[in-house]
């Protein structure tokens, strides 16, 4: 083993966090919640046993340029199911970022994560790709492709990619049915009436960027059904893609690019609150204080749009959901780790379900795992990825619902993936266009949010 | 046996035949992935091992054993790594073999209330699996989320339940073990009653005797209702008295902890934050559980208490989200500390209940004369304390003084009649602190021992037994001996009957403790005159007398301060305490209150070459070193003459009755009998006994008044023909029952699945027509235990219940630990095979 320093600069990156490192009390509670660890056994692929690598580094045991260091740091789903048991408080998923960082220094990343990483780094390329996949979707060339296949190897990642975006196709609104006639053309109940005191009046909605290219029915949703709460929705103007995935992949720069240009577009829009419909865009962006702390010109700005940035579940949940018009049948919930772990949302999507007249909430047995989609995780490691996106699929299949509900795009496009290679028939719809569904069919929303 | 400062690290060929049998992903021998496997639960302590080895099952543990002991690689097993004794730790040159892939529950059978899992199952997980059967595993460390139950069976592991429930060695009934050299060896199951309890004493053994991959436990059914309440003391000293008092007043709390001041300002500034009066000096957690219409009463009960002895503060919770929440912060106290500073330690030791004001307050000042914070957490009901104590491990001064103020702390315990650790185990952590606890002739014994199933040195090395535990061989030509003692054949004192088996040895004189192997005595000891009370303390619900104490005499002077021994069966009539301890009959309370295994906590014994050995202790919770106690209950004399015993003692219940039902042949009453015993909330007892004239049922109920009133309900549904008596004693079944004394030949044990009651009386009955005797014999229905009467039959066999090659040998191997020279009858153990 090299000594503190050869690899000094690297180390400090991580030590400069011991403090939190500290509170770790290497009590081994976060074992069993850890998705990785349960499927392979071995502790460096736990949480205690990632953390124990990087006080290693920080003490200068380690050199971050090792296998060990590398290989287990990215075999992490970053899915923070670890945070919620921890009884010290570690806050693991910041570390987790620090020292992907110092791993990222070290090595230079895989090709793949770079190749990503690339891609988002340019909303033009990301509209392009993703306008291209949009197409490959809609006219089902991506699941025709993804037969002709193999399963395992590269081609195999190109395959789980396909999939996930064949996945990301509409729910179908028939599958939860109503009272047999569309709602819209009866008489509508009365809207509901504008919201008293609820602390805002205007909100943006995060635009993303496989949300906004794949997903725009989300987006859209997510505007009508603030609407009907009395919200005033308004553009956000120069907003782009939240920085997470570059965070989770260690690139803190990067992402801190993506948080300066939303801080500045919020600014601009003079929003009361940015809404947020994708988990893993949300869990960012609230940690924009953080990633900005130590630039002076940008920590109170970064801190200030954290604070107002909502998931849209909390957002609706500020009024608490209208009971809309049913829509009849069984849906089953999977919580996204980072609305779960990371924001700690756990009871509001549950809530917003709840008020949807005639619809049935399932929960999967055992373990609330993550489904494995972790951002690209399913394509940087399609083999554990797969496993663990598989057990989740068969776990939601086993409910027997009719749709799986569940709100971050990486998670409904993983979960719709596995779904199809299970041979379950279940949509997967975002719980807010379930919600926007039943005020749609109640009338108070004129248009389909529902379309593609 | 001082391990080899510089073993062998497992060759490449080696390595590469690992690989090649148990998979690359199987292997680790990165140094740098090694690191994380550097520490345990304690993590002040790091060694890295030379590699790591995860077995998917039995067959693969076996053989990478084999392989690595073969070529002298001592082997460390490991769970999930949450033990706060720094046992899991594997140095340089020994390989870890971990648990995590053998994660398969193999067996869960509600019938008969028992699982067999893998090693590697979590704690918590058998009980999620076993809830939607309404049963679940009692023991419940704090850790229970994430330990193993392979590591609970290492380190005996305890739990906030326990104070009712018991530890795990209770449960624990059969192991699958991989032995020295990756030896296999099947123990306990239903084969084993009679046979030494080979399952008892390795719970506890902290890896050191093997690696148990399969475990046969048993799952007692959820309590139907739990009320938990929570007081605040302005007083820790109101707190600990307050805990007396509910002891004492008969009522049995399924847990009673206590936090400190110190701790719960940790929680309350934690996540955990879980509501706690910030202003008290302790909070007291109690709990009751059991069927839903006696728990209100109970908790009454406790609270009056409670507020009688000072507390400004009491709350209750019925549902499961407000007893969660008293709970939170107990749970999660130690997590919570550990923000407080960078490291800490949780230690762990046990006295007696009734010097826990005294010995916290000689803590406190030992942490302000060390100038340390130190936050106690206990489990209160057990004297079970658990100081933390804060520090950074990056200040050399700092744990220097930690580790001078623990020692003192561990002295001021076993001072007070305590033991250096009550379920974290002794590791390496409390290895210095073993000969506060033990004299040189324990820590021999527990070396020979150790050495029965491990010759080499090769399992665990060490870890438990400080450097030079074992003292020099014994020889024949020269048994310890004092100056000036006499050999007497009715000694006095411990010193003279010492001498006088040392004489035996040596001459070669037979002797029987119990005198009951017919023509076995060449000597005629008469120890008669060991038939006192030596120590009495009602307030620790533990006795210490001389074996020769006539129970009905115990159980007299016991009523007096309203408690007793509960071991109660047939022929228990004219036994001495010495008889039950030695012959450990089944007893018919034992589903509820224990077995008489579990009801001994220490003994003084004189083995066959004459050592004096004072084993176990004063206290309910101890595992410092390994259980020779267990091994030496249900001896039958072959490994020694007791002298005096310790019991866990009960209290009396307010109310105790018994349901009686009778027909002329026991298989009527089987069914009604396995009814009652499968109630959701069971009897205590649920005793079968039958001889030629007829048999009798008899269920027995035992609690507060409003719990018995509930049982009679139930009872009415499933028994309504049977008869209510005030039954305290059992005499009811057993009258007119010819039963066999204990300690006499003639019972033939009977011992199945806790569902297979018909099968037993099928069984026993064609032993019964084979020796040409009447069909008479006893059953605890409820675990399925007994045995049939065959008079004029020698009882079992020595080795009974040994069918395992692996087994016979250690159990050979361990009587001839405790007496070499075979004066001694053989009782239970089989005569030892010559080992190649």
């Amino acid at each position: 083993m090299k000594g503190g320093e050869a690899h000094g600069p690297l180390a400090r990156a991580l030590a400069g966090e011991a403090e939190a490192l500290d509170t770790c009390v290497h009590c081994g509670f976060c074992l069993p919640a850890c998705p990785t660890y349960v499927r392979l056994g071995d502790e460096a692929d736990s949480p205690r046993g990632r953390l124990h690598l990087m006080r290693a580094v920080a003490e200068g045991r380690l050199d971050p340029v090792s296998d060990a260091f590398q290989s287990h740091l990215d075999r992490c789903l970053g899915c923070r199911a670890c945070e919620p048991v921890c009884p010290s408080g570690v806050p693991y998923g910041r570390l987790l970022e620090h020292a992907r960082a110092t791993a990222r220094e070290a090595r230079t990343p895989a090709p793949a994560t770079r190749g990503f990483l690339r891609l988002f780094a340019s909303s033009r390329r990301i509209r392009w790709v993703f306008g291209l996949g949009r197409l490959a979707r809609d006219t089902g060339g991506a699941r025709l492709l993804s037969r002709l296949l193999p399963r395992m190897g590269r081609l195999g990642a190109l395959r789980r990619a396909l999939l996930m975006v064949a996945g990301s196709a509409p729910w179908r609104p028939g599958v939860l049915g109503g009272n047999g006639t569309d709602a819209a053309s009866e008489p509508s109940p009365p809207r509901p009436p504008p919201p008293e005191a609820t602390g805002f009046a205007t909100a943006g909605v995060l635009a993303g960027c496989v949300q906004g290219a794949l997903y725009a029915r989300v987006g859209r949703a997510t505007a009508a059904v603030l609407e009907v709460h009395g919200v005033d929705v308004r553009p956000v103007p120069g907003q782009g893609c939240c920085g997470a995935l570059h965070a989770h992949a260690g690139d803190l720069e990067g992402a801190r690019v993506r948080a300066r240009a939303n801080i500045a577009a919020f600014e601009r829009a003079g929003v009361d609150r940015m809404v947020v419909d994708a988990a893993g865009c949300g869990a960012a962006m609230k940690e924009y204080g953080h990633w900005l702390a130590h630039d002076p010109a940008w920590a109170d700005r970064a801190l200030r749009l954290s604070e107002r940035t909502l998931d849209v579940h909390e957002a609706v949940a500020v009024w608490g959901p209208r009971r809309g018009a049913p829509l009849v049948g069984t849906v089953a919930y999977h919580p996204p780790c980072h609305l779960h772990n990371a924001q700690d949302v756990g009871d509001a999507p549950l809530r917003m379900l709840a008020a949807i007249p005639g619809l049935e909430v399932r929960r999967a047995q055992g373990p609330e795992e993550c489904c494995g989609g972790a951002g690209i995780y399913g394509v940087t490691h399609p083999e554990l990825g797969g496993a663990i996106g598989a057990d989740r699929a068969r776990a939601l299949a086993d409910t027997e619902a009719r749709c799986v509900a569940t709100g971050n795009p990486g998670c409904m496009m993983q979960i719709a993936a596995h779904l199809h290679e299970e041979g379950a028939a279940m949509d997967v719809a975002h719980p807010v266009e379930l919600l926007a569904e039943s005020y749609r069919r109640a009338g108070w929303i004129r248009t389909r949010p529902g379309g593609p | 046996m001082t391990p080899d400062p510089h073993p062998p690290a497992p060759s490449p060929a080696l390595v590469r035949d690992l690989r090649r049998r148990l998979g690359d992903a199987a292997v680790i021998t990165d140094p740098d992935r090694l690191l994380v496997y550097e520490a345990d639960g304690l993590p002040h302590y790091r060694r890295r091992p030379s590699a790591v080895v995860l077995p998917l099952d039995t067959d693969e543990t076996a053989w990478a054993v084999e392989r690595l002991h073969g070529a002298g690689v001592p082997v460390v097993p490991r769970g999930a790594g949450t033990g706060l004794s720094g046992g899991a730790l594997a140095g340089p040159g020994a390989v870890m073999v971990g648990t995590a892939r053998m994660r398969r529950i193999l067996a869960l059978e509600p019938a008969n209330r028992r699982a067999r899992v893998q090693a590697g199952v979590l704690n918590a997980d058998l009980s999620r699996a076993a809830a939607p059967h309404g049963l679940h595993y009692a023991p419940d460390p704090s850790s229970q989320t994430a330990c193993t139950l392979g590591g609970n069976v290492a380190e005996n592991s305890g739990g906030p339940h326990c104070l009712k429930y018991g530890v795990t060695r209770r449960y624990v009934r059969g192991l699958t073990v991989v032995g020295a050299g990756g030896r296999v060896a099947e123990l306990g199951g239903d084969a084993g009653p009679g046979a030494p309890d080979l399952v008892g004493l390795f719970v506890g053994s902290e890896g050191c005797f093997g690696l148990a991959t399969e475990i046969e436990v048993g799952l007692v059914p959820v309590s139907e209702g739990v009320r938990t309440l929570l007081a605040a003391f302005a007083r820790l000293e109101e707190a600990g008295a307050a805990v007396t008092a509910i002891i004492a007043s008969g009522l049995l709390p399924a847990a009673l902890e206590i936090l400190d001041r110190a701790t719960i300002t940790a929680v309350e500034e934690s996540v955990f934050a879980a509501g706690y009066p910030r202003a008290a000096a302790a909070v007291l957690v109690v709990e009751f559980d059991g069927p839903d219409s006696a728990l209100d009463d109970e908790a009454d009960r406790a609270e009056g208490l409670c507020r009688e002895h000072g507390a400004t503060e009491v709350r209750r919770a019925r549902d499961p989200d407000a007893r969660a929440q008293l709970w939170k912060g107990r749970k999660k106290a130690f997590g919570a500390m550990g923000r407080l500073a960078p490291d800490m330690v949780v230690q762990d030791a046990t006295v007696p209940r009734s010097r826990l004001p005294e010995v916290l307050g000689r803590i406190e000042a030992i942490a302000r004369a060390h100038d340390l914070h130190v936050a106690n957490v206990f489990h209160a009901g057990d004297g079970n304390l658990h100081p933390n104590i804060l520090f950074d491990r990056r200040d050399p001064a700092w744990v220097a003084r930690v580790e001078v103020a623990s020692r003192e702390i561990m002295e001021v315990c076993v001072e007070a009649g305590g033991t250096i650790t009550g379920e974290h185990g002794v590791g390496l952590d409390k290895r210095p602190y073993m000969a506060l606890v033990h004299g040189p002739a324990e820590l021999d014994a527990m070396a020979r021992v150790r050495r029965v199933f491990d010759p080499q040195g090769l399992w665990n090395p060490g870890k438990v037994l400080p450097d030079g535990a074992e003292g020099p061989p014994w020889r024949r030509d020269a048994p310890p001996r004092r100056a000036g003692v006499r050999p007497e054949a009715a000694p006095r004192t411990l010193e003279e009957l010492a001498a006088t088996l040392a004489e035996a040895s040596e001459r070669g004189w037979r002797v029987d403790p119990l005198g009951d192997t017919p023509g076995w005595a060449d000597l005629e000891l008469d120890c008669r005159r060991w038939g006192d009370v030596e120590r009495y303390e009602p307030a620790d619900l533990t006795v210490t007398a001389g074996a020769a104490m006539p129970l009905s005499t115990l159980a007299t002077q016991t009523a007096r301060s309203g408690q007793w021994w509960p071991v109660d069966g047939p022929g228990l009539e004219g036994a001495t305490v010495g008889q039950v301890v030695l012959g450990a009959p089944e007893s018919a309370v034992a589903a509820r209150l224990g077995g008489v295994r579990d009801l001994v906590l220490g003994l003084a014994l004189v083995t066959g070459d004459g050592r004096v050995l004072r084993l176990g202790g004063g206290v309910v919770k101890n595992v410092a070193g390994f259980d020779l106690v267990r091994l030496v209950v249900g001896s039958r004399g072959a490994l020694g003459v007791l002298a005096t015993v310790t019991l866990r003692l009960h209290p009396r219940a307010a109310v105790d009755r018994s349901w009686v039902l009778q027909a002329p042949r026991p298989e009527a009453l089987m069914g009604p009998a396995l009814e009652a015993a499968a109630l959701d909330w069971p009897p205590v007892a649920v005793e079968l006994g039958w001889d030629d004239l007829g048999a009798t049922l008899a269920v027995r109920g035992m609690g507060s008044a409003a719990e018995v009133a509930e049982l009679r309900h139930r009872l009415g549904r499933v028994l309504p023909a049977a008869r209510e008596a005030d039954a305290a004693d059992g005499a009811l079944v057993r009258a007119g029952l010819r039963a066999p004394a204990v300690g006499a030949p003639g019972r033939a044990p009977l011992a199945g699945p806790a569902g297979a009651g018909d099968e037993l009386l099928a069984r026993g009955r064609t032993q019964a027509d084979e020796a040409g005797a009447p069909f008479a014999g006893w059953l605890a229905v409820d675990r399925g235990r007994g045995w049939v009467a065959l008079p004029g039959g020698a009882g079992p066999d020595p080795g009974a219940g040994l069918d395992d090659a692996v087994a016979r040998e250690w159990a050979a191997g361990l009587k001839e630990s405790f007496d070499p020279a075979g004066i001694l009858p053989p009782g239970p153990f089989p005569a030892g095979e010559p080992t190649p």
